[in-house]
């Protein structure tokens, strides 16, 4: 077989099949629990042809410790450590989660301290997270300095929330009524030092990597999902939007401090792994913007609202309350029987379990090493898919 | 458009559902011979739009001898809620798929199916998602029993 | 010779009778070994972001200690971090994973999940309750998620295990697990220090201290003291 290629347009639009009457076999590759791309441990049974992928098979579970049987034990703040250990990334905007389903719940008001403090933590967390990722997806794909640049972002952030919550990874910060700890007299300060640096961070990720031919050519016009086939997908979060779905709930539905602040929400056209990438830098740049607009005015008034040892008992029904999380909609389902201070029932719509599907209708078609490239846009934590 | 007048279209388009009270949104109750027609209603409808499968969950009510299906549905188009829930007798857990519909709801019923074991009929690949093949029960179930698992010392 | 003696007073001795040296051979290997531990990828939990990522980055630097190689293979691995839930999906897998590795292996458990369930200990019906039923456990790191600086201080005493531990003749025969715990109070300062203190020190062993410390001495100094006086 010869393939005849003059230009370089040519060989990369070349059909990805290549016509030749040469008999080949299908074979199935097994890429995890244990691999470097995994980030964790999720294991894809991916079918080839050559190196052409026919089929996405994802196997999760290996990260399966059963939160949920193990929430119907605990009451409703003893629920928010382990939320902690689903999306570790977005740990922060989890605890919100369930303080805000069980705030609506049983009716506990909360002041406009609270409110602003618990969305910079959100919106710091969110581009501790996203630097996080934009490091990740540069080692991924064979750029280790984007890795070590990610990283020194998240620890600068990071000693923020050290400081005021005293962990690095597992928050428990919200709670229902409050907050755990009240920030330090210099964290406004610290904050509004910080944002103008970040900025520069960002201008940076993109001289480092965005401008690269290489991973320009990995990433555009790769895994295209349009917006229908994501929505009904299940997704959520930068994936959806990179498709161009206006699906924020920090928009559609303002929780928090979200109602009074500007920003955008940042859609992409195209729905490739190149959109997914550019939506998350973007929305960076407004995390940042939402931080400027409420450091300047964070309001007077107590922490928390009502005292940590009241037993909460939420009336009997349905309670469902979500957030968007730096992955999409974390979700909060109670079903309460209105008897008992702890959950009849309680189930975590994670963002991830609901994103991951759709690298089943991605892949297909695509090279074993573009395979990567998708799995990597999806920013996927493993353990909040297998709960 | 507000919940009640959400309410009073599905209503209107399937008499046989009844307003399922104590929750938070918009909720009905669907028999579950009808839940696929009510589902596609809900999808297609011009009004409705319902294209995002948010959650598709099973709570288990042994003493009522019930599981009760919920599905949680938004609209991305009007930017609407609603809650859909229906019930199967416990001792023949059947539910048509909806993975038709919404392709999300063929791995969040596998999800279901593992730990709640509720069957759904049509389902295109109906296997456990999280436990292993051999797995005996269903955890999730409030009557299961595993010899390995401790309880939290009082 | 004197540099050499200096600084690596385990390796090279002087004869008694004379100025001659020689390497014992299990020290230098041990040596090596210690200082150039190959990881393997393999992090199932939080305790992955911490433990392999965080450690790996600029700020904290694994590198430090000769233990930055990670490595996505198996084979070419010899120290397994266990950084997360081990759950009963995952466990004959790990099992797996630990016996292909490359000989001598070590393994660190960091975190509350790997030690013993941790916070998933009760009522969930996966997770196994400490990595140490699958696989046999050197160093435990305690923490949730355990800080770096925790982990670079479990490092350094798989390190001094492995220097103290096997021997060519009898090979798997090491020290028995320990449970690496971080004082409190201890700053990164303090770990710095403590290390450069470490390394300057910890190997060093005052000859003629530790000859005058031995209960015999004592009693050969009154026998001198007896002769003379006689």
């Amino acid at each position: 077989m010869t393939v005849h290629v003059r230009t370089l347009d040519e060989l990369l639009h070349a059909p990805l099949e290549a016509d030749s009457d040469l008999t080949t076999q299908e074979y199935l590759v097994n890429m995890g629990p244990q691999h470097p791309i995994a980030h964790g441990s999720l294991r894809v049974v991916v079918r080839l042809d050559g190196e052409t992928v026919k089929e996405v098979i994802p196997v999760p579970g290996y990260v399966h410790r059963g939160v949920e049987k193990m929430c119907e034990h605990l009451n409703y703040r003893q629920v928010i450590p382990y939320t902690d250990r689903l999306d570790y990334l977005s740990a922060i905007m989890n605890n919100w989660a369930v303080a805000k389903t069980v705030e609506t719940a049983a009716g506990i008001e909360t002041n406009d301290r609270i409110e602003v403090i618990r969305t910079i933590m959100a919106e710091l967390q969110r581009l501790q997270s996203h630097a996080l990722w934009w490091g990740v997806t540069g080692m991924d794909l064979g750029a280790y300095t984007a890795f070590l640049y990610g990283f020194r972002e998240r620890e600068i952030i990071g000693e923020i929330f050290e400081e005021t919550i005293g962990a690095r990874l597992t928050m428990n910060y919200i709670q229902p009524g409050g907050l755990m700890y009240d920030i330090k007299p210099d964290f406004a300060a610290k904050v509004k030092k910080l944002l103008p640096y970040l900025k520069d961070c960002v201008e940076q990720y993109e001289t480092l990597l965005s401008g690269n031919v290489i991973f320009q050519e990995r990433l555009r016009n790769v895994g295209i999902v349009d917006g229908a086939r994501a929505v009904a997908l299940g997704c959520t979060g930068p994936v959806v939007r990179a498709s161009g779905v206006p699906l924020d709930l920090r928009a559609t539905e303002p929780y928090g401090a979200y109602g009074k602040v500007q920003f955008n929400v940042v859609v992409g056209t195209v729905g490739d792994c190149w959109d997914r990438y550019y939506v998350r830098l973007e929305e960076m740049r407004e995390s940042i913007r939402i931080i400027e607009q409420l450091i300047d005015g964070i309001p007077d008034g107590p922490y928390s609202t009502i005292r940590y040892n009241v037993e909460l008992t939420l009336p009997e029904g349905i309670h469902y309350g979500q957030v968007e999380t730096a992955r999409g909609a974390f979700g909060v389902l109670i079903v309460s029987d209105g008897k008992r201070e702890i959950p009849y029932r309680l189930h975590f719509r994670s963002p991830n379990f609901n994103n991951l599907w759709v690298v089943t209708a991605m892949a297909p078609g695509w090279r074993i090493a573009d395979f990567i490239s998708i799995q990597s846009s999806l920013d996927l934590v493993i353990p909040d898919i297998d709960r | 458009m507000d919940p009640e007048s959400l309410l009073a279209l599905v209503e209107t388009e399937h008499p046989s559902i009844r307003r399922r009270s104590h929750a938070d949104r918009p909720a009905v109750s669907v028999p579950s011979g009808e839940l696929l027609a009510v589902m596609t209603t809900l999808r297609d409808h011009a009004d409705l739009r319902f294209d995002l499968l948010l959650t598709l969950t099973a709570v288990d009510f042994p003493g009522e001898d019930r599981f009760e299906l919920l599905y949680r549905l938004y609209s991305t188009v009007h930017g609407l809620w609603l809650i859909v829930s229906s019930d199967v007798p416990r001792s023949r857990p059947v539910a048509p798929s909806v993975s038709s519909l919404w392709p999300i709801a063929e791995w969040q019923e596998r999800e279901a199916y593992d730990l709640m074991g509720v069957l759904y009929d049509n389902h295109p690949d109906l296997r456990r998602v999280f436990l292993e093949d051999d797995w005996v029960g269903y955890p999730l179930r409030k009557d299961y029993q595993d010899e390995y698992m401790l309880e939290l010392p009082k | 010779m004197g540099v050499a003696l200096g600084k690596l007073p385990g390796i090279v001795e002087r004869f008694p009778g004379g100025a001659m040296a020689i390497t014992r051979l299990d020290a230098a290997i041990n040596l090596a070994r210690s200082n150039s531990l190959w990881p393997l990828m393999f992090g199932t939990k939080c305790c992955a972001i911490e433990m392999l990522m965080a450690t790996g980055a600029s700020h904290h630097d694994l590198a430090r200690f000769g233990a930055e190689v990670a490595r996505a293979s198996v084979r070419q691995a010899d120290l397994m971090v266990i950084a997360g839930a081990i759950v009963k999906k995952m466990a004959p897998r790990m099992r797996l994973l630990y016996e292909q590795m490359a000989e001598p292996r070590y393994v660190i458990a960091t975190g509350s999940c790997a030690i013993s369930g941790g916070p998933f200990m009760y009522n969930s019906y996966t997770v196994v309750r400490g990595a140490d039923e699958v696989v046999p456990v050197d160093v435990y790191v305690p923490g949730c998620p355990p800080r770096p600086e925790a982990f670079f201080w479990g490092l350094l005493t798989l390190q001094r295990m492995i220097r103290e531990g096997e021997t060519i003749r009898e090979p798997g025969i090491r020290r028995k697990p320990v449970m690496a715990a971080l004082p409190e109070d201890v700053s990164l300062h303090e770990i710095r220090a403590e290390i450069r203190a470490a390394l300057a020190n910890e190997n060093v062993i005052d000859v003629t201290q530790a000859a005058n410390q031995k209960p015999w001495a004592r009693k050969v100094r009154e026998w001198i003291q007896r002769a003379s006086l006689r």
